[in-house]
């Protein structure tokens, strides 16, 4: 366990008031960062009206930077254009090591190219798998090779994505660690009362689009609900593909079996979970999976797609596995419901919060900041060699982009000498009711 | 107080030292002037060029290049603030002054109880971070800046922000701005 502390910059393109499961880790890592001694200060960009220093539960600060998305949720990518703002905050809040989520996040990638052109050591989380034959990945995978070359170290949230992060980016596997995601079992918790068997009620929440396996849930409601007819299914979320399901309703006749939900707030999901007895995730791909985590840690039985990184996800005994296939799928829920006679929601919640603990992912990342800063600190030149290695034109082009960002940073430096930037003095929290739900959180998180 | 940009200067009038006034300065950027002067020769050099190369055009493209260079001039440095100040008349209300180049002088005044709270924000540029020190106005939704076109220092700030909270009565200063100044 390391003593040292450290002062951590998360950057992102993805964090609240947006939702989803990069937002979510960052927001339970940084507040399990902070328990754990250390300073941690997230930026990302502006949502809206919400622009400017805000600050969050513990304390932890974000900057939410005046720089307008421009295509899902991405800041517009300058190359240069974020290195001023990153170099004020990288001072002013006395920043030892930066730590960059999402490949998909331009602000991400830029940020960290700043960082090491700085001299800061840098830690990359990569959230989701991508592909290799497509023209977006192609590109992504190249700007991905581009941001690893000179990274510190890795992290990736499954073995899965692991060994998809090397292949795509060419980094040397000891570099890149695995730490799992986690689930507040403290939010998530199983239903004071047991449901009755009489009636089996599937829960489905997703968003409704094609990488999700929206058009799976189209082929197996129909058959699942003609082979039992104790079935009822309630499906949570939104998107394109929400019409396919809505006219499958309409053609087999299902709305007295299938309730649409709509888009259900995270606040809201764990009421839609302790309402039925199996999880139903029907996703093409995933790096980890949160949602099933959510599930099994409110004691539903999960049935899910055997893709990507969910077999590594839960045990056996929580999880039935099915190829991407309706009639797959179709056996494996039956297989569920065979099986839920010997299912103690209460017992798989306490079995999950041993195995899935947020405080546990922190002290892993710790282990890997620390790692991370005793890598030997590299002059330009020695760095610039990693880039060469990227491709023939690549190379050449990823040695200019940082050539150019070096001498910007020293034009930067006489316009703006490092001494002006002032640091931002050390606060101390007032006492706070948040403080009372915190330590409940804590507890939670801590108990087994 | 002073740094590469701001100069900061306090002083009390009075016998009974009652009116507490803060100062912050705008000190001479020698870069800045060279750079305008430069630029507004430049625009007289390529009017001047423009009308040698061009031989049958008339003297005015030239008269343009001086108008646009003296109008350059005016803009960079008789709009230019020289300094902000801060009278606090305890009981009384708070005036905020901004003082410009040209000799104008813009006074705006709150009285004490219509404040609520000064406060010290950080703001967030798309470039950079400062902070800005702004008054919390009882009935009204925005901020009020207490230095509306400077962005001096904090150190330079607090004992504007500590004077305010006097004057207003507000009692909770936390210990590391204490410690910070």
């Amino acid at each position: 366990m390391a003593d040292q502390k450290h002062r951590i910059l998360m950057v992102s393109d993805f964090f609240f008031p947006n939702f989803g499961g990069v937002e979510s880790h960052i927001y339970y890592l940084s507040q399990c960062l902070l328990k754990l001694g250390h300073k941690v200060v997230v930026m990302t960009h502006a949502y809206g009206n919400r622009s400017g220093v805000r600050y969050m539960t513990g304390g932890l600060k974000v900057y939410y930077v005046p720089w307008r998305p421009f295509l899902m949720q991405n800041t517009l990518p300058t190359v240069y254009g974020t290195l001023p703002i990153v170099r004020t905050i990288l001072v002013r809040e006395k920043i030892s090591l930066v730590h960059g989520h999402q490949a998909f996040s331009t602000l991400c990638h830029e940020a960290l190219m700043h960082a090491r052109t700085m001299g800061y050591k840098v830690v990359f989380t990569d959230h989701s798998l991508y592909g290799f034959a497509d023209i977006g990945s192609i590109h992504m995978n190249k700007v991905l090779q581009f941001t690893l070359a000179d990274v510190s170290q890795a992290i990736c949230v499954s073995h899965t994505s692991k060994e998809n992060t090397v292949l795509r980016s060419g980094l040397p596997p000891e570099k890149v660690f695995m730490i799992p995601n986690a689930v507040d079992t403290a939010m998530f918790k199983p239903a004071p009362e047991r449901l009755g068997n009489d009636e089996i009620i599937i829960v489905v929440i997703s968003r409704l689009v094609y990488r999700k396996g929206a058009d799976l849930l189209v082929e197996v409601i129909p058959e699942i609900c003609h082979l039992y007819p104790n079935v009822r299914f309630i499906v949570g979320g939104d998107g394109p593909k929400r019409v396919r399901l809505e006219e499958m309703r309409e053609k087999h006749s299902l709305q007295d079996r299938v309730e649409m939900l709509g888009s259900v707030p995270h606040a809201h999901v764990r009421s839609v979970l302790i309402s039925g007895h199996i999880f139903l995730n029907s996703s093409l791909t995933e790096a980890f999976c949160i949602a099933i985590l959510e599930a099994a840690s409110c004691g539903l039985l999960t049935v899910s797609t055997r893709v990507g990184g969910v077999p590594e996800v839960l045990p056996e005994d929580m999880i039935v596995l099915a190829e991407p296939d309706p009639s797959d799928m179709v056996r494996a829920t039956g297989k569920a419901i065979s099986l839920l006679p010997n299912i103690d929601p209460q017992q798989m919640h306490n079995r999950m919060k041993k195995l899935y603990n947020w405080h546990d992912v922190a002290k892993r990342t710790e282990i890997v900041y620390d790692r991370a800063l005793k890598c030997p600190d590299q002059n330009l030149l020695e760095r610039l060699s990693r880039y060469l290695s990227c491709g023939s034109w690549a190379g050449k082009i990823f040695c200019f982009v940082m050539i150019i960002d070096f001498l910007l940073w020293r034009l930067l430096q006489l316009w703006q000498p490092t001494e002006e930037i002032e640091e931002v003095p050390e606060f101390t929290l007032p006492h706070h009711q948040d403080e009372e739900i915190i330590s409940n959180f804590n507890k939670d998180q801590s108990l087994g | 107080m002073v740094n590469r940009r701001y100069g900061y200067l306090h002083e009390c009038k009075w016998p009974l030292e009652a009116i507490d006034m803060h100062h912050v300065v705008v000190r001479k950027s020698n870069a800045k002037g060279f750079f305008v002067y430069l630029s507004a020769l430049i625009v007289v050099a390529n009017a001047a060029s423009y009308l040698l190369l061009v031989k049958d055009k008339s003297i005015t493209i030239l008269l343009w290049g001086f108008l646009l260079s003296v109008l350059l001039v005016k803009v960079m440095f008789w709009n230019r603030v020289m300094k902000e100040s801060v009278v606090v008349m305890p009981t009384f209300g708070v005036q905020l002054e901004t003082h410009y180049a040209s000799g104008r002088i813009i006074h705006r005044f709150i009285p004490i109880g219509k404040i609520l709270k000064p406060v010290l924000l950080e703001c967030v540029s798309p470039v950079t971070c400062y902070w800005s020190l702004s008054l919390l106005l009882h009935g009204e939704a925005e901020l009020t800046l207490v230095l509306k076109e400077l962005r001096p220092p904090v150190k330079m700030l607090i004992p504007i922000w500590k004077a305010l909270c006097d004057a207003s009565d507000i009692k909770e200063v936390s210990d590391s701005w204490k410690d910070a100044n």
